[in-house]
């Protein structure tokens, strides 16, 4: 029943418009391949599954339609980093990490989320209306998947990967019906022979596309179909906190939810602190709280109050680096870069007390940072110089 | 995260008040264990509750022991030299529990307080009792590698994951605590339950019942934790177990010996303890101990790995612990409490 999904419209088409326009409102709830995941009707995008997307202009210049022949993500995040979205960002982590575990196609993934928005005409093409989404398009550009991210919860790759899992070849026919139908087929959990990590493997080393969309919004988009008021994320109360980082007062105003590495990079642009699992298991996050090590992403900002903060940004001293900095370049003591500044602030504090550590010691006492290019030799050699200096 | 109200207590009696009248609420530490579960949606408080403020961050003798204030941080507690010289066992609980700068953040009443590390626990997608009483138990039936050998029941067969908890309920320590109905002690044993029809609750406090202190008694003997871990270094255990020796002579006056990742809550072997009383330390006798330790262990589909492994640990935690066999690194340090070596040498 292929008829039932005509081809993706061509730009700003009127038939395009009309057709988002008169779609039925998706089915409110619905179970995911094993998981009993209740959605709310106000809460899903409206576009109903088994729809040709509308087409749109992508950030990189190109239209939706150009990407038919592969599967294509849509996600859709706000704009600015809002405390009320507090997981927004580990979301994306999250899902490029479940893609790099298996893919062998790099290039597929454009990561650019920190411009998107879920705000606006593109998004309201797509029935976003503010809320976090994914939307899983296939070969031919029709909706075969999507779903919304409330504020608070967290998406699970878990269902993203089901869900790309159930465009492979010989999943069952999604043409049978729309709505509830389409979904349930397309969600419906794996059969045959392949396992779910060769299948995603496969799939994304030939075909999909992992597209972060919503810078699109500045590249001047198709006018929008149909308006939707935008969800209002739930205002949550914030209270003024005064942080007291490499010597400077800060005041804002944040949810007590905020964390302190959220406080730095979101709402004071200090980014030379890493997210990494934001679960307190990696060490990216590191600053001194007071003098010691500590894990930005398990301190709440506003419990960072009265306490001397110090971030990597406060090593230097100008143009000079701090003598850790230079041993670590000196050293090359890194690959990508992405552990470093944790790694440094771990290792400052480490030889503050001015014992001298065997390198299994440092070891011991640094296991807290991982380093996924795993530059720990060049990392102790580093810190070895530092405490002998 | 779900929001939530923040307010900072500045004593102990302000901190029970905030929590005790609010079913929702809950104290905050170090909020290693508090904001991680908070960040996976799996505790969703109301109003958070600081207790970093509270004048609990000494360590101070008491009756021939030490109380340790709840607030001291874990690293504080570990590298303190009355701790580490006269209760190394406490020293390495903590040393070989997870990374400095958590250690940094952790405090000595959060620790044994922390929620299991069961994976079904920490994903509100699976059935869990502990975590919606009445889901259902998805361990059961799931992966269950880490789960409990001793004391589970069919609605939860979880671990407690705490190392320093093991090394407290060896030492038989004192938890001093204080609630809407006044201050009482808890024997540590005493503080964490068996999960029976409600493993919604880990231990014996009622709600709002704040930790102000644990207090280690007096010892003169010899004690030792012992752990085995997956990697090296940051992880929780697989098994551990610590000892606590007091000799007459050439004989074991009184032995205690709990053990960690194997149950609901630390598990203390009365039969292996009253079968080392009174005898000399031996490979034969510490054998025989901890063939009696795991004597009931009731296995689940994925950790029956963890009788042998077990039953290995103890023996060579009572052999470490008497001295027949050295320490495996310097007494009171991770190096001495991780099986395998820290290292990765
Ligand atoms: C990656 C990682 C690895 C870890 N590895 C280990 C390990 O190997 N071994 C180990 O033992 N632990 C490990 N931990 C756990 C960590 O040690 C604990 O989370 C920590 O000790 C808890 O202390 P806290 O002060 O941070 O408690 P919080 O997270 O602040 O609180 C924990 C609980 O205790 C309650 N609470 C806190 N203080 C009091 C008080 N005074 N009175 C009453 N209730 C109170 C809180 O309400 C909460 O329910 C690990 C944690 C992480 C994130
Ligand atoms: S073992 Fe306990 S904590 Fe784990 S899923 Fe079962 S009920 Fe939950
Ligand atoms: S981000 Fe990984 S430990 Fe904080
Ligand atoms: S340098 Fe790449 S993660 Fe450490």
């Amino acid at each position: 029943m292929a008829t039932c999904y005509p081809p993706c419209a061509v730009p700003g088409s009127a038939a395009g418009r009309a057709r988002v326009a008169r779609s039925p409102h998706i089915p409110g709830c619905f179970a995911y391949a094993g998981l009993n995941l209740t959605c709310s009707m106000s809460d899903e995008p409206r576009l109903p599954l088994g729809e040709p997307a509308p087409d749109c202009l992508l950030p990189n210049g190109r239209y939706l339609h150009e990407l038919r022949g592969q599967p294509v993500l849509l996600a859709f995040a706000p704009e600015e980093w809002n405390p009320a979205h507090a997981h927004q960002s580990t979301i994306f982590t999250q899902l490029l990490g479940a893609f790099d575990a298996g893919s062998s196609a790099p290039e597929a993934v454009v990561s650019c989320w920190h411009s998107l928005s879920c705000h606006g005409p593109v998004a309201a093409q797509f029935g976003v209306a503010g809320q976090r989404a994914l939307l899983l398009l296939d070969e031919q550009g029709r909706l075969r998947w999507q779903t919304t991210i409330r504020p608070g919860h967290e998406l699970r790759t878990g269902q993203v990967l089901a869900a790309l899992e159930a465009l492979r070849p010989d999943a069952p026919a999604p043409c049978a019906a729309a709505g509830e139908a389409a979904a349930g087929a397309a969600l419906a959990p794996a059969g045959g022979g392949l396992s779910r990590r060769t299948f995603v493997t496969a799939t994304l080393a030939t075909a999909a596309l992992l597209l972060l969309v919503g810078a699109a919004e500045a590249a001047g988009p198709v006018s929008p179909t149909e308006t939707q008021p935008p969800m209002p994320a739930p205002e949550a109360a914030t209270v003024p906190v005064t942080l007291t980082i490499n010597g400077e007062a800060h005041r804002l105003e944040v949810e007590p939810r905020v964390v302190l590495l959220d406080a730095l990079r979101e709402n004071l642009h200090l980014t030379g602190t890493k997210k990494g699992c934001d679960h307190g298991q990696c060490g990216a996050c590191t600053v001194h709280l007071d003098g010691h090590s500590a894990l930005s992403c398990l301190t709440l900002a506003v419990m960072s109050e009265g306490r001397k903060i110090t971030t990597i940004e406060g090593l230097a001293q100008g143009e000079t680096l701090h003598p850790m900095q230079a041993a670590f370049v000196k050293h090359d003591a890194f690959q990508c870069g992405y552990c470093t500044p944790g790694q440094i602030m771990a290792a400052t504090a480490l030889v503050q007390d001015k014992q001298r550590r065997s390198a299994a010691e440092i070891r011991e006492a640094m296991s807290g940072n991982l380093c996924r290019c795993a530059a720990y030799p060049n990392i102790i050699a580093a810190i070895q110089e530092i405490q002998t200096a | 995260m779900h929001p939530f109200t923040y307010q900072r207590a500045t004593t102990p009696a302000q901190a029970v008040a905030a929590v005790a009248p609010a079913p929702g609420a809950a104290f905050v530490a170090g909020g290693t264990s508090q904001l991680d579960l908070m960040k996976e949606d799996v505790l969703r408080p109301s109003l958070l509750v600081d207790v970093t403020a509270l004048p609990l961050t000494t360590i101070s003798a008491l009756n021939g022991g030490l109380r340790l204030g709840a607030g001291v941080s874990n690293t504080a507690a570990a590298l303190h030299p009355e701790v580490a010289a006269r209760y190394p066992a406490v020293s390495e609980a903590l040393l070989a529990g997870a990374s400095t700068q958590i250690r940094n953040m952790a405090s000595l009443g959060g620790n044994p307080l922390q929620r299991t590390r069961c994976p079904y626990f920490r994903d509100p997608a699976q059935a869990c009792n502990k975590r919606e009483p009445g889901s259902g138990c998805a361990a059961l039936q799931g992966i269950n590698k880490v789960h409990a050998l001793f004391g589970a029941s069919n609605s939860c067969v979880a671990t407690h994951p705490s190392d320093l908890a093991v090394a407290l309920a060896a030492l038989d320590a004192q938890v001093q605590v204080t609630g809407p109905n006044g201050p009482r002690t808890i024997a540590f044993p005493d503080l964490h339950r068996l999960p029976g029809d409600t493993p919604q609750q880990d231990t014996t406090l009622a709600h709002g019942e704040l930790i102000t202190s644990i207090d280690l008694p007096a010892f003169t003997g010899r004690s030792h934790y012992l752990k085995v871990r997956e990697r090296a270094s940051y992880a929780f255990a697989l098994v551990s177990c610590a000892v606590a020796l007091e000799m007459e002579g050439q004989k074991i006056r009184r032995a205690r010996v709990a053990l960690g990742g194997v149950a609901h809550k630390p598990w203390r072997v009365p039969a292996a303890e009253a079968l080392l009383a009174g005898k000399k330390p031996s490979e034969k006798l510490f054998r025989a101990a901890a063939e009696a330790a795991f004597a009931d262990a009731k296995p689940l589909e994925h950790n029956a790995y963890k009788i042998p492994m077990g039953r290995n640990l103890m023996e060579r935690a009572l052999l470490e612990t008497s001295g027949l066999q050295p320490l495996q690194g310097p007494a009171g340090t991770a190096f001495a409490a991780s099986v395998g070596g820290v290292s990765g040498e």
